[in-house]
């Protein structure tokens, strides 16, 4: 790491001041960040410690306003809690499922909702990749048996959060507070393709800070699942994922929302999967053509076409699971 | 008097004469069923209280007064000349003590000439440019971003069967081919072999590029006082560090001292001095103060040797019994762009099975990519691999159960030198392991034909889309530990004692059974022996800690010395207490005669000679000329295979191993278990990957260069054969370091084909080849 | 930079670095005064600052477990934690588990079934084991799958972690 200034954030308008500022970042759990720094990926010259931050440690719980996470909620906090364990277990295990006791003792939710990309090109200094302001992917004609097989344009990174699908299948939002915004937005709405004019995945910008997720009470009767393929039993990051939850309707499936992790530069909302699904009776030809529509259109590069067998197997697989418990 | 003696000597597949001098009394192993007190008894280890206090001092942590760090700029390109190298801002920046580049050092050559300290020529992503020495690593790293480098790029070439084209660029200027040709063995006629074949199986494997990633990272921490130099190394030959530093700095021997005391890992990748040695040595030269160069695990990842590549063409001919009549095995391997020493990749091929017609060829390759080194079982594990999936596969064919068909196949006698083994326990291992695998009761079939659609055996808790699978694989090894290694005993006045050698503990707990060996032979409580290794200004020499051969190169020394010592004292203790030498026992440290009333404490002598020290002196007796030492076992996989996301579980490995004689089973345990586990990673998730593009290895981390965690182990039972080899050294051991993770990735991949009904023959089995394997069946 | 500063100033925070800067560590119960950049992590502070090399340094960057140590009791990753951030707080090491030269009864489980090779993930383990046995005396042998699952060992020491944690569990459950 270059040298930097150190700063502890006293409130959340002081720090989106700070963080206003030019080569400023913010650290929280600081898992992701010290990784760039330490690969000198980025120097900033200033880091603004949003640890110190007062009120954002908490998870809070009502059976009206349903859960509430301050976005310095530690993975760990979520995957040991009662409550998100009875009421909201995908979220659960979509926490468990990442990294490591260590890593989730120190990452906060909301360090992990807003987490840079694993590609190996861009984590590398060798290489002035696209995503990093230069021209050009390397993982489009290089190895890239970890990357995109949906929606891809110029960078086929994929985003590497566990918790962003679990949260998108439970309709979290979130609040975002910066210099001149103070608002909600849905989950779905934080993730952005890379564009040639904002290269990155979310669409916060400089001094914009996550400073709560919400999640809605799921209906009654309401399931989900998170499964995760790794490359071994744990301290991975996903080779795809996919998160559901679903409600019924007597048999018929009355709301389902499926959305994949590690297929696309943002979590991937299967939402032809869904459509398919929503007022249906389950079967196994509806169960295929959820499937099929769930990575229609998929364009799988030299080294990762078994991401389209493994996100078919997986939804199959969390349809099945869902359709087939009863309560 | 010593004796000098001129032997043979084995070391992993390769033979060597050498002269050893011989001192000491000549002792024959142990009767196999002597009654021992120290050796064969589970024994933990003596340093292990060191070891989880954090006390243990590795390389890596030694700190001394006024020491500085070095950082070393790396070649991002794979093949290019320095054109220029401006280093005047980096020298600028506070904190900067020296930059070292070809510029300001002397023009060493180093690995045999293939290369220089600094080179002026770079050859693969990783190569050493320059070196920064700062007060603190950070301050070292801002520099190395300050020192500006103009490179002329030159043409490269990262595979190796692309490098032995007419035109691939070349990575030495004496060409591509290590040693210019390849390396050739044969015995018999093999066309008239493949002749005489009833059936002939054949197949291209593939086994990936492996990284060691020990623990500890290579490093040194170099101190001149004076004259003299002293270095603190993460090294698995302290007496190799001492005499190639004092050659490349064109020092005296006397004049250089190689410590290393603890060691996080070495696996074969730390057997050579390095040029982090060499540097921090030449640093600390100029600036006058202690300098501490440790790798980064990126760098690790690049320049401290890997386990090549390897594409292996096998053919296997057999007569419809089984029996087989040739094998022929062509094997490319992937040097890395300097390389002083080829893997056996046709180890196995040559000696695991009788076979009367053989002929293996290996091209040892260089190319643009970072060098490699021995890792455990340098070649054997890419051997096996190949050999024992081909025999899975004839067995299938010719529908004759796997275990039957090595049999059938048994060999007594060393095939390449026309000797018999001295001990062969490989048939016990058959035998055992099948029994305590259940092979005979697994629903395996001969013929995978159409076992898809058949219910397979299913554990609780898998569902319908997984398949069982079971497999098998052999071992073979030298692990005969050979001369020249010594030791000296030395009694304390205090009746304690201590084993002093040059040898060092990687972590396989050779203080431990070195202490158990001089607790038997003096009968000595083992609470009285300490073991000081590790410092070449300590100990008499001993080999590398490689090849499976500390404990059966330096433990049979040990005793000697041990031996040595006992008599001296006898000699001592008679005349001191007036009895005679013949009425004299001892026993746990008691002196004992007919001719006194009570025992007496060796203490009590030995307090009566003012400070007088008994030293013992021990070598290791040569190899037996008549018989050929190597080390066998087997190991059983089964596995559950997920058909619908490609997923491997191994979820049980079985071994039975014959070492010879077991001296702590204990410390044994982790041998076997830990080479099994590595064996696991080899087989499922590591490998190491470079960008073809440029060269660049892209996943030189513990993020993406998979290692297996605490869930990814499976259940591992095992036995050992244990019988003493008595022909192999004067203990009846052979080496276990190696053996156990030989096998392991063939047994999962006989198991995998088990499962599935497809053959995997490319390393390692992760879940895009089974997924395509699927899909092709 | 100058105008930055006096923007941040404004806003009454105190700005540190980035040269060396005094903060307070409690490390095994006792108080330490240091001078550090705010760059430095938390392992660097351990181990060149204080000399507590036990704590040892293997990838740097989050990857291998062996630095883990207790930050305000919870086990984390000593190299991706900034000193800095760790003042005013309590670190435990590898350091603080024998007392008055007797071993910590995971210490003497990992001996007794030989849970390391070459011992350098050795500390970090045995400080994830402490974690474990701190808040679940009675651990199954899934859960200390689980809590070592952050701590690699190369030389696969791994089934003998195992029955190491759980032979320690029983030591300590029954005081001995």
């Amino acid at each position: 790491m270059r040298t930097f200034e150190h700063v502890n954030a006293p409130d959340v308008q002081t720090a989106v001041a700070l963080l206003g500022e030019a080569s400023t970042e913010a650290i929280a759990g600081g898992t992701d960040l010290l990784g760039e720094l330490k690969a000198r990926l980025r120097s900033p010259q200033r880091l603004v410690n949003l640890k110190t931050l007062a009120g954002l440690q908490e998870i809070s719980y009502s059976p009206k306003a349903g859960l509430r996470l301050g976005a310095l909620v530690t993975l760990a906090e979520i995957e040991r809690h009662p409550i998100i364990q009875e009421r909201f277990p995908i979220l659960a295990q979509a926490a468990a499922s990442a990294a490591t006791p260590q890593l989730r003792n120190m990452g906060t939710i909301g360090g992990n909702l807003c987490q840079k990309p694993r590609c190996w090109y861009y984590r590398n200094k060798l290489f002035e990749c696209w995503l990093k302001g230069g021209d050009k992917c390397f993982a489009e004609d290089g190895e890239n048996k970890y990357h995109a097989i949906l929606g891809a344009d110029r960078c086929h990174a994929v985003h590497p959060s566990d918790l962003a699908p679990a949260l998108i299948a439970l309709d979290a939002t979130l609040r975002v507070v910066g210099p001149d915004l103070d608002g909600e937005l849905s989950l779905e709405e934080l993730y952005t393709k890379p564009t040639e004019s904002r290269r990155q995945m979310t669409i916060l910008g400089p001094g914009e800070l996550i400073t709560d997720i919400r999640v809605p009470i799921p209906k009654n009767g309401s399931r989900g699942v998170y499964l995760k393929t790794m490359e071994r039993q744990s301290w991975s990051f996903a080779l795809v994922s996919v998160a559901a939850q679903m409600n019924f309707a007597g048999e018929r499936i009355a709301d389902a929302r499926v959305v994949l992790g590690g297929v696309a530069a943002i979590p991937w909302r299967a939402r032809d999967s869904e459509r398919i699904l929503i007022g249906q009776r389950f079967s196994e030809g509806l169960a295929e053509r959820a499937v099929e529509a769930a990575v229609a259109g998929a364009q799988p590069l030299r080294d990762n076409e078994y991401k389209v067998s493994l996100a078919k197997a997986l939804v199959k697989r969390v349809i099945i699971d869902l359709c087939s418990t009863t309560d | 008097m010593p004796k000098v003696i001129k032997t043979k000597t084995e070391f992993e597949g390769h033979v060597f004469e050498e002269y050893v001098v011989v001192e000491g009394e000549g002792l024959s192993a142990w009767e196999p069923q002597a009654p021992l007190k120290f050796v064969g008894q589970k024994t933990p280890r003596i340093d292990g209280p060191e070891r989880v206090t954090g006390r243990a001092l590795y390389t890596f942590d030694v700190q001394l007064p006024g020491m500085l760090y070095g950082k070393i700029l790396r070649s991002p390109h794979p093949h290019a000349k320095i054109k220029k190298l401006d280093t005047r801002r980096a020298a600028k920046l506070p904190g900067v003590r020296a930059v070292l580049s070809y510029k300001n050092t002397p023009k060493i050559s180093f690995r045999q000439g293939q290369t220089f300290v600094f080179d002026e020529i770079v050859r693969y992503v990783g190569d050493e440019v320059a070196c920064v020495i700062a007060d603190d690593e950070e301050i070292a790293e801002d520099a190395l971003e300050l020192i500006e480098v103009e490179y002329e790029l030159l043409p490269f070439v990262l595979d190796p069967e692309e490098a032995l084209q007419p035109h691939a660029p070349k990575v030495q200027l004496s060409g591509n081919l290590l040693n210019g040709k390849p390396d050739l063995y044969e015995r018999g006629d093999l066309d008239q072999g493949f002749a005489q074949a009833g059936v002939i199986v054949e197949g291209a494997f593939k086994t990936q590029c492996a990284l060691h990633n020990c623990m500890e990272t290579h490093g040194s921490v170099a101190l001149w006082e004076g004259d003299s130099l002293t270095i603190w190394d993460s090294t698995q030959h302290i007496f190799g560090v001492r005499a190639a530093a004092a050659q490349l700095l064109g020092l005296p021997l006397n004049k250089v001292r190689v410590i290393k005391k603890y060691m996080g890992g070495g696996f074969g990748s730390k057997n050579g001095l390095g040029k982090y040695t060499v540097i921090a040595a030449l640093g600390a030269k100029m600036t006058g103060r202690p300098v501490k160069i440790m790798l980064d695990r990126h760098e690790e990842n690049l320049a401290a040797g890997n386990r090549p590549a390897t594409v292996q063409h096998l053919k296997i001919g057999a007569k419809h019994d089984g029996t087989l009549t040739a094998l022929e095995l062509r094997a490319s391997v992937g040097a890395g762009a300097f390389c002083t020493w080829p893997p056996s990749v046709g180890g196995p091929a040559r000696q695991l099975y009788l076979c009367p017609n053989v002929k293996t060829e290996q091209h040892t390759v260089f190319t643009n990519t970072g060098p490699l080194s021995a890792f455990r079982a340098p070649g054997y594990v890419e051997g096996t691999f190949a050999l024992e999936s081909l025999m899975d596969e004839l067995a299938r064919k010719l529908d004759i159960d796997p275990i039957e068909l090595r049999l059938k196949n048994y060999t007594e006698i060393d095939q390449m030198t026309g000797r018999p083994y001295s001990t062969k326990g490989l048939r016990e291992a058959y035998e055992r392991g099948t029994k305590l695998f259940g092979w005979d009761l697994t629903p395996r079939s001969p013929s995978l034909k159409g076992r898809g659609g058949s219910p397979p055996t299913l554990g609780e808790g898998l569902g319908e889309r997984f398949r069982r699978g079971f497999g098998m694989a052999s071992q073979i090894w030298s692990g005969n530990g050979s001369p020249p290694a010594y030791a000296l005993v030395k009694l304390n006045p205090d009746g304690t004692a201590t084993v002093i050698s040059g040898t060092q503990d990687i972590g396989t707990g050779t203080k431990t059974v070195l202490a158990q060996v001089a607790a038997e032979e003096l009968d000595f409580p083992i609470e009285k022996i300490s073991v000081e290794i590790g410092d070449t200004q300590l100990g008499p020499y001993a080999p590398l800690s490689a090849g499976s051969m500390t404990v059966a190169s330096v433990g049979p020394a040990v005793r000697v010395a041990a031996h040595d010592a006992r008599q001296q004292l006898l000699d001592i203790a008679a005349q001191v207490l007036e009895v005679p030498r013949e009425s004299l026992t001892i026993c746990d440290g008691l002196l004992s005669s007919s001719a006194i009333k009570e025992p007496v404490a060796v203490k009590d002598v030995l307090e009566k000679l003012e400070n007088f020290m008994i030293i013992g002196r021990g070598a290791r007796e040569p190899n037996p000329e008549d018989v050929t030492v190597n080390t066998f076992g087997v190991q059983f996989a089964e596995v559950a295979v997920d058909t619908e996301t490609g997923e491997v579980k191994v979820e049980r490995i079985v071994a039975v191993h014959d070492s010879g004689r077991v001296i702590n089973p204990l410390t044994l345990s982790s041998q076997i278990e830990g080479g099994i586990i590595q064996g696991l990673g080899y087989a499922l998730c590591e490998q190491r990957v470079v960008d073809k593009a440029t060269g660049v290895v892209i996943n030189g981390n513990l993020e993406n260069y998979k290692l297996p965690t605490a869930l990814d182990i499976p259940e591992i039972v095992f036995e050992m054969v244990d019988q003493p080899d008595p022909r192999a050294n004067n203990l009846g051991v052979k080496g276990v370091g190696e053996p156990p993770i030989i096998p392991t990735a063939a047994a999962i991949a006989n198991a995998v084909a088990d499962a599935i009904g497809v053959r995997i023959s490319e390393l390692p089995i992760t879940r895009d080849k089974v997924l395509k394997a699927l899909k092709k069946e | 930079m100058a105008t930055k500063a006096v923007r941040a100033k404004k806003l009454k925070v105190a700005i540190r670095g980035p040269g060396k800067t005094a903060i307070k560590l409690t490390v095994n119960g006792e108080t330490h005064e240091l001078l550090i950049e705010p760059r430095r992590t938390l392992l660097n502070a351990l181990r060149k600052d204080l000399g507590l090399t036990g704590t040892k340094k293997a990838c740097d960057e989050g990857t291998c477990g062996t630095c883990t140590v207790l930050l305000e009791g919870k086990p984390i990753y000593a190299c991706m934690a900034l000193a800095i951030e760790c003042d005013g707080k309590s670190v435990e090491t590898i350091e603080s588990l024998s007392k008055d030269g007797q071993l910590h009864p995971i210490q003497r489980a990992f001996i007794a079934e030989d849970a390391l090779q070459c011992g350098f993930c050795t500390p970090g383990q045995i400080m994830s084991v402490k974690a474990l046995l701190d808040e679940n005396p009675n651990p199954t042998l899934d859960d200390v799958k689980r809590v070592l699952s952050g701590n690699l060992c190369r030389c696969g020491a791994y089934p003998k972690l195992f029955q190491a944690a759980l032979r320690a569990a029983d030591l300590v459950r029954t005081g001995r």
